[in-house]
């Protein structure tokens, strides 16, 4: 039974970042910037700040709560190059959310504070029964949450700075099958479940030096979410039971750190356009270790490469106020893939992507409102994926319809 | 209330309808038969074309031989049927001993230790297949026979009991009508259909038996020799018998035996002494030189041409499978006597079984470049299934039973062995005749069974 390891070899803990190259931050914020192309570190509409810039918070007037949810639709498709069979995803429907804060202490305080809470992701992604992967992946659910309390001061009428902590807490569910057999044709089967959280903060400066224009800088730091003690499960033949011990494991997956520079350029009262450019630490995401507390010659720990590449996202957007209450708005972004060729996994079939969105919005007195969103991409790759030699073309349609609501007070 | 029952079956059409539309569409390829007429395929071969595996041909294992999994493949640029000559489903078939075929089970050794290892299915083969003509269900597209030599497969009467025991082959006489059996051989057979496509997988038996005796029981076949003596003229009668008609095909050449489980499982110092069993062993072995350490040591093998007709096992050779585990464990195999010699491959054997596979590989590539055939190097594929293959996630490798790749004899292969090698078949065939026929899903296809 020695080396019966390399049938499991790499009990991939693989990326959660699902169908979203920019990873945790897809940007599923807010659905004025979603409407906007994801950009939104200059220009400062509402509670979203807390997230896209948390300086630009006490350029906020009076106290706002705003909620809202970014149902999301991902189809995928894979044509496998060596076998022409194809295999769709079954992935459901994720309800990713976000609500946002923001409070003065008293009247016209040049203080703010604010608590964000988002699922920076929130997904599944499961491939059909018996699909051509299903000994690298058939199904990873994540689930995190993410709290940030956040402080906001307005300097001068024209600068603000803001920093938020950030705790994660969240959980991970990975399962693929295990390519071992039984004699009545039952195939072997890992799932592993485990809780992991996190640290780090988001902080921002904001700066508006003339009404028609303004600048922000953010920094959001790495999150390394840690799974500290999953539950690692097995089903497999029993002659096998004792070399695949269901037993505990850890993992660690680091969410990168995203530096983004942000300007806004309002040329009328009604019209205004934002762009965002964020820089994306993917480099983090260098290697998966696997780390199994019952080791046996079956179940070793793994380490497995991901040589994830630090990216580059552009996001533009505009919004066009048709009456004082009702606003259109219109974005495009594109994404550069950290996965460089060789790498890309079911789990992560990704690729350079472009995004197209759109939004409305109509606020009632400025007082309450609603906004949708509406994000669309497709992205395509073709790979071979060196650890599993996985071939083929992945594509994948992401439809994100978004609707929020707000008030102020 | 009609009214929002309209409203809200007309929001489902809607919300359908963008779910279903957000579905991609990804263009398929529509595959190219190229030059590849697939309309009538035969294989001709051995027991790896005729399905055999864990020692016995039986149904499970034909169903997945590799020229039936190509077969499947052809079918999507217009390949025939592809009819075998079945065992009873559900039997527990028959090997050369007339022995069952293996399954994965427990069994205690000597030493009471009980542990997986390969068991008989059951006491006896099922001899009904030795004795049932199926000719009537033929003619049959694969042509592969287990035990089949280069020199038997254009052997006229290679079926016929008349022969007598031991000079003819039961799995072939199965496939024949009693009028046949004193003039039919396997090419005869395979010609008579006139394939538009063929496969030749033959040989290894040229080689295999005299390594399946460690080197005791049977001859190599030489090169030279007329058709049915020599292995170069009777490659030549069949791949132009095959080939009279213009029918395209392609050729698979030797693996070298060394490279299978059945040479690489036992490994040659598998005998661990403690340090006082070392010194004793030492001091008994002394006048012939022999001395062992503490740890692991080669086994002790016989060889009538070393001192005493025995010496240590060098790192080169091998013990072969099927050499009994609890001789060397309690009957002092290996240690206070040595491993009878036909269950060792030693060097010199080894060099022999290299030169003619090597002789007969270069007969069979010759022969496929001059014909225009494809050409499958079965060779290099089993040396890199020596290292391992990764395939969407499964690591496939010839180690015994976890490898996945080779069942329970040490020989044939499993599902995914034999998925693995149709492939190796589909490569060749698209590079050489411009096709593009889809390879096989080697993920639906299991290894070794585990209880």
């Amino acid at each position: 039974m020695r080396n019966l390891h390399k049938l499991v070899a790499t009990l991939i803990f693989a990326a959660p970042f699902a169908m979203s190259a920019q990873g945790y931050q897809v940007n599923l914020q807010g659905q004025v910037q979603q409407g906007m192309g994801g950009a939104g570190t200059a220009l400062i509409q509402d509670g979203a700040a807390l997230f896209y810039n948390p300086g630009g918070v006490s350029f906020l007037s009076g106290n706002t709560v705003n909620v809202g949810v970014s149902p999301t639709i991902s189809k995928g498709i894979f044509l496998d190059k060596n076998t022409n069979e194809t295999y769709h995803t079954t992935s459901p429907v994720s309800t990713p959310f976000a609500a946002y804060g923001a409070f003065e202490l008293k009247d016209s305080s040049k203080l703010k504070l604010g608590l964000a809470i988002y699922t920076p992701f929130g997904s599944t992604v499961q491939w059909e029964d018996g699909w051509a992967g299903r000994y690298a992946l058939t199904r990873l659910q994540l689930q995190a949450i993410f709290f940030q309390p956040t402080v906001s001061y307005k300097i001068t009428d024209k600068i603000g700075l803001g920093a938020g902590f950030v705790y994660s807490n969240g959980k991970v569910n990975l399962q693929k099958d295990i390519p071992v057999v039984d004699n009545n044709g039952n195939v072997g089967h890992a799932e592993l479940n485990g809780k992991a959280n996190g640290f780090g903060f988001n902080a921002g400066i904001y700066y508006k030096p003339i009404d028609k224009f303004s600048v922000g800088l953010t920094y959001r730091s790495q999150v390394n979410m840690k799974v500290k003690s999953g539950d690692a499960t097995f089903s497999v033949p029993s002659s096998l039971e004792s070399n695949f011990p269901n037993g505990k494991f850890t993992a660690s997956l680091p969410l990168p750190q995203v530096l983004t520079l942000g300007l806004a350029y309002m040329p009328t009262q009604k019209l205004s356009f934002a762009l965002d450019i964020n820089y994306v630490g993917w480099k983090a995401y260098d290697t998966l270790a696997f780390d199994y507390e019952n080791n046996t010659t079956s179940l070793i720990d793994t380490k497995s490469a991901r040589k994830y590449k630090n990216t580059f996202a552009f996001r533009l957007g505009g919004q066009y106020k048709i009456t004082e209450g009702l606003a259109a708005r219109l974005g495009i972004a594109y994404g550069i893939s950290p996965v460089q060729n060789g790498y890309v996994t079911p789990e992560t079939p990704d690729a350079n992507r472009v995004i197209y969105t759109a939004g409305i919005g109509y606020t009632i007195k400025k007082k309450f409102g609603v906004n949708a969103s509406f994000y669309f991409s497709q992205l395509k790759r073709t790979d071979t994926n060196l650890e599993t030699n996985l071939s083929g073309t992945y594509k994948t349609n992401v439809f994100i319809p978004g609707l929020s609501l707000f008030y102020n007070f | 209330m009609q009214n929002i029952t309209y409203k809200s079956i007309f929001a489902a059409i809607t919300i359908s309808a963008l779910v279903s539309s957000c579905k991609p569409k990804i263009d398929v390829p529509e595959p190219d038969k190229g030059s590849v007429d697939a309309s009538k395929y035969v294989a001709i071969g051995n027991s790896i074309t005729s399905g055999f595996a864990d020692g016995a041909l039986y149904y499970d294992g034909q169903m997945v031989s590799y020229p039936n999994l190509l077969a499947e493949q052809l079918k999507l640029i217009g390949g025939g049927d592809f009819v075998q000559p079945l065992t009873p489903a559900g039997s527990v078939g028959i090997g050369s001993s007339a022995n069952a075929k293996l399954i994965l089970g427990y069994k205690t050794d000597c030493k009471g230790v009980t542990g997986l290892s390969p068991v008989p299915a059951a006491a006896n083969g099922d001899y009904s297949i030795f004795t049932t003509s199926i000719a009537s269900q033929g003619p049959f597209n694969n042509m592969g026979v287990p035990g089949a030599k280069a020199t038997t497969v254009v052997y006229p009467g290679y079926g016929n009991p008349a022969n007598g025991f031991g000079n003819y082959n039961p799995f072939f006489t199965r496939m024949l009508a009693p009028s046949e059996y004193a003039t039919a051989s396997m090419l005869a057979k395979a010609a008579a259909q006139s394939p538009t496509f063929f496969s030749v997988f033959i040989g290894n038996n040229d080689v295999l038996g005299y390594a399946l005796g460690g080197g005791t029981g049977d001859v190599i076949t030489p090169s030279a020799g007329g058709p049915g003596v020599g292995f170069d003229a009777s490659i030549d009668l069949i791949i132009n018998t095959m080939t009279a008609n213009g029918a395209k095909g392609v050729v698979g050449n030797i693996p070298d035996v060394t490279s299978i489980p059945y040479c690489t499982t036992v490994p040659y110092n598998g005998l661990t002494l403690d340090a006082t069993q070392a010194s004793q062993l030492s001091m008994a072995y002394s006048p012939l030189g022999i001395s062992f350490s503490e740890g692991s040591n080669p086994f002790i093998i016989a060889d009538p041409a070393a001192p005493g007709g025995m010496r240590k096992i060098k790192s080169t050779e091998c013990v072969l499978l099927t050499t009994p585990q609890d001789s060397l464990k309690c009957a002092g195999w290996g240690s206070t006597k040595p491993i009878p010699d036909k269950y060792i491959l030693t060097d010199t054997e080894i060099s022999n079984i290299r030169t003619a596979v090597a002789a007969y590989n270069s007969k069979l590539q010759s022969v496929a470049n001059a014909k225009g055939l494809a050409y499958v190097d079965v060779n290099a594929f089993m040396a890199n299934a020596k290292t391992g293959i990764a395939y969407n996630g499964i690591n496939i490798s010839s180690t015994f039973v976890s490898g996945g790749a080779f069942s329970l004899d040490g020989i044939h292969l499993t599902p995914r062995g034999n998925a693995l090698l149709a492939n190796e078949f589909i490569k060749a065939i698209n590079s050489t005749y411009g096709s593009t026929i889809p390879q096989v899903n080697v993920a639906k296809y299991d290894g070794v069974k585990f209880p």
